[in-house]
């Protein structure tokens, strides 16, 4: 299925638009600096969304998305036109949601001398009822490996190649990883089985 | 963590295509081989249902971001503030232009303080002069005659064009505030009042010639009084009011001096209290060597006071230069007009003409109640077959046409250009010859005019237009209706034609002369 997509790629011929990403960025090189406007409204959403599934949290999503779009601002110049653009943007969203997730562990190191009893796992009873808040707090607590190709997949729709550019890994390691959520996420949902049916 | 999934996975198992199956990420040829066991496998076809159960948990599980419509402003603001350099410096660019600007205009006013002085000089004359050129005095084409003068002196009214259609007018408020204003020449009413004025005096014809001479020699002057140029400026000399009292008291003093009684009858209201002959003489004399330069313009977005010198022997010199070359083109179109003559012959028998008419010089029109005869003048035609003369009598029953309802306006003769008229009634014992004049005509004609009509009307009730009087014939002829024109440009067309007729014939009778017999030359043909 994925060949068969491919093909299809090679064989439709690519006929660019003056208002596709690769013509807008041209534009933008070529020192039309307002094309980038429309690129922020074009992908926006996508970014705010992919930073919201990565770090799960509602407040720090603008200001994520913001320094994602000064990045691609300051180096859309550079770019290389060898991948697409979105897949560069992605990377970028995701790199800086390791980022700030990365600061958080570090913060997280030196909470953890007191609060070292909190440990997450499906030991911990939980506190609510409503099925869509269980599997949102079991996703919550799959570590960022699974869990951010989980959620590119599940709930953005990114190819496995997409996913695989995005987090810079190999298809198979996604593959591996995807499943591996999935199965986690069984497991954290064990004990609520009954709510789930 | 990692215990959270280690207990469950098994490595390179079916269960990880399984996912990948779930996903549409699988090959098409592991999607067959995938869907052939799950068909035999119970195990692999519950662990299906399991992983979509939990894809479908995970996609409801997530409620999409919500959109933050301050989003971009913020976005475009972090921008503004992230930006490079550059964009800082154009932001705040107008203020450095400003300061660099104030700058360099301290430091030169600190070394050229007068220099705005100097610009603002050199822009306001340089304005001044741009409306100050090439005026011309507006009053030179209005031909001021006496009465004009006699007019302004009294009643402060000057036409402003030959045709008299517009006036300026001199007035004074309440207040004695001068002003000036341009009517049309609708409400003018005084006429004739230097006629009347000098009837009153009782005038000599020495004594109207004197004053007439006081009159003419302000003509000039008033004349330089108020200019106009193309840019639509109008400069007046407030001196022009001085020229009005000037050119009154002039008038006043000399009607004291031909006839102190009755002079205070005939000036006009305003004028009666007059002071002595001496003093009146003095004041005149006063106003007229002030010479004031100042002239107030008049533009179309200012109005100012300035100095402005206008040469009166330059321009008329200009105008004399003007008129010889006028007078210059004159002459070559005269040249190129000939003089000719047009007999014109009215009668009801055509054969009496026959006889005299070789001896005219000139062109001979003979109208007949049947037929139009033209008699062509100094054209020798050699006695042979003529070519194209079939186009010639085209161009005669051309000019029957308007003969037969209308004739030519003729042009206005000068001393040296006669346009001899003769008009012959064939059996009548009177004939009609006359010689054009441009004046008062109708005056001579008219006693004649009753004793004309009815031989009009008796001899010409057979031909296509019936004339009421003898004055409608000249009226017709001199006309300058349009098929007066028509006709006057029908005959110069037909000169022309006739002078390149001639010229061909006169090439053709030298080819020829060797070839014709001499005693045969020079007879005239009838056309």
């Amino acid at each position: 299925m994925k060949n068969k997509k491919n093909e299809k790629d090679l064989a439709l011929p690519q006929i660019l638009n003056l208002d596709d990403d690769f013509s807008l960025i041209k534009r933008f090189i070529e020192g039309d600096e307002s094309t980038f406007s429309v690129l922020v409204q074009r992908h926006k959403e996508k970014i705010r969304n992919i930073i919201y599934l990565t770090l799960g949290n509602h407040d720090l999503v603008d200001d994520i998305a913001q320094e994602v779009l000064l990045t691609i601002y300051k180096n859309l110049s550079r770019f290389r036109f060898e991948s697409q653009f979105t897949t560069w943007l992605y990377r970028i969203t995701i790199n800086k949601c390791k980022d700030h997730l990365r600061k958080i562990n570090i913060r997280h190191i030196f909470l953890s001398f007191k609060d070292s009893d909190e440990e997450p796992g499906y030991e911990q009873s939980p506190e609510t009822s409503d099925v869509k808040e269980i599997v949102h707090k079991a996703i919550e607590k799959l570590p960022d490996k699974l869990r951010i190709p989980l959620l590119l997949k599940d709930i953005e729709g990114l190819s496995y190649r997409e996913i695989a550019e995005s987090v810079q890994c190999e298809i198979g390691t996604v593959k591996s990883r995807i499943f591996r959520a999935r199965e986690s996420l069984k497991t954290l949902l064990k004990p609520y089985e009954q709510e789930l049916l | 963590m990692k215990y959270f999934y280690k207990s469950n996975y098994r490595a390179g198992g079916k269960y990880e295509l399984l996912s990948a199956y779930l996903d549409n990420e699988l090959s098409d040829e592991d999607v067959k081989k995938l869907e052939e066991e799950l068909q035999f496998s119970k195990e692999l076809q519950e662990k299906l249902t399991e992983l979509k159960k939990i894809k479908q948990l995970t996609i409801s599980s997530i409620k999409p971001v919500q959109e933050n419509p301050f989003f971009e402003a913020r976005m475009a603001a972090a921008l503004k503030i992230k930006n490079p350099w550059h964009y800082k410096f154009r932001r705040f660019s107008p203020v450095f232009s400003v300061i660099a600007l104030s700058i360099v205009l301290m430091i030169v006013l600190r070394y050229n303080p007068k220099i705005i002085d100097r610009l603002v000089d050199q822009q306001k004359s340089s304005i001044t002069a741009f409306y100050k050129e090439n005026l011309k005095p507006l009053l030179y084409t209005a031909n001021l005659t006496n009465e004009d003068i006699f007019n302004f002196a009294f009643y402060h009214q000057l036409p402003l064009d030959s045709k008299k259609k517009q006036y300026l007018l001199l007035g004074s408020d309440k207040n004695g505030k001068q002003y000036f204003e341009i009517k049309d020449a609708g409400f003018i009413q005084n006429m004739n009042n230097l006629a009347r004025f000098s009837k009153n005096l009782n005038l000599t014809e020495t004594q109207q010639r004197q004053m007439d001479s006081i009159l003419a020699s302000y003509a000039g002057d008033l004349q330089a009084q108020v200019l106009v140029n193309e840019k639509n400026t109008v400069a007046i000399n407030p001196n022009i009011w001085n020229f009005n009292k000037a050119i009154a008291i002039d008038l006043i003093s000399f009607a004291q001096k031909v006839n102190g009684k009755e002079s205070l009858k005939v000036v006009p209201p305003g004028y009666n209290q007059l002071p002595s002959a001496k003093a009146l003489k003095q004041m005149a004399k006063e106003i007229k060597s002030a010479k004031n330069n100042k002239y107030i313009f008049f533009t179309s977005d200012s109005i100012f006071s300035d100095q402005y010198q206008f040469n009166k022997g330059e321009f008329n010199k200009e105008m004399e230069n003007w008129s010889a070359e006028m007078n210059k083109n004159l002459k070559q179109i005269d040249k190129q007009f000939k003089n000719f003559n047009v007999n014109i012959h009215f009668g009801d028998n055509f054969a009496k003409f026959q006889k005299g008419s070789s001896q005219n010089k000139g062109f001979n029109v003979y109208i007949d109640s049947n037929v139009c005869r033209v008699d062509i003048p100094e054209i020798v035609i050699p006695p042979i077959v003529l070519p194209n003369m079939g186009k010639l009598s085209e161009k005669i029953d051309s000019l029957i046409k308007y003969f037969g309802s209308y004739s030519f306006s003729i042009p206005n003769p000068g001393k040296d250009k006669n346009f001899n008229y003769k008009y012959f009634f064939s059996d009548s014992s009177k004939g009609y010859k006359f010689n054009y004049k441009a004046f008062g005509f109708d005056s001579s004609f008219t006693p004649g005019n009753s004793r004309a009509d009815q031989m009009l009307k008796k001899r010409f009730k057979n031909f296509s237009f019936n004339p009421d009087s003898m004055a409608s014939i000249f009226k017709m002829f001199m006309g300058d209706s349009s098929n007066g024109r028509e006709m006057q440009k029908q005959l110069k067309n037909f000169e022309k034609r006739m002078e390149q007729f001639q010229k061909q014939m006169e090439q053709m009778q030298k080819q020829l002369k060797k070839n014709v017999p001499e005693e045969q030359q020079g007879k005239p043909v009838e056309i």
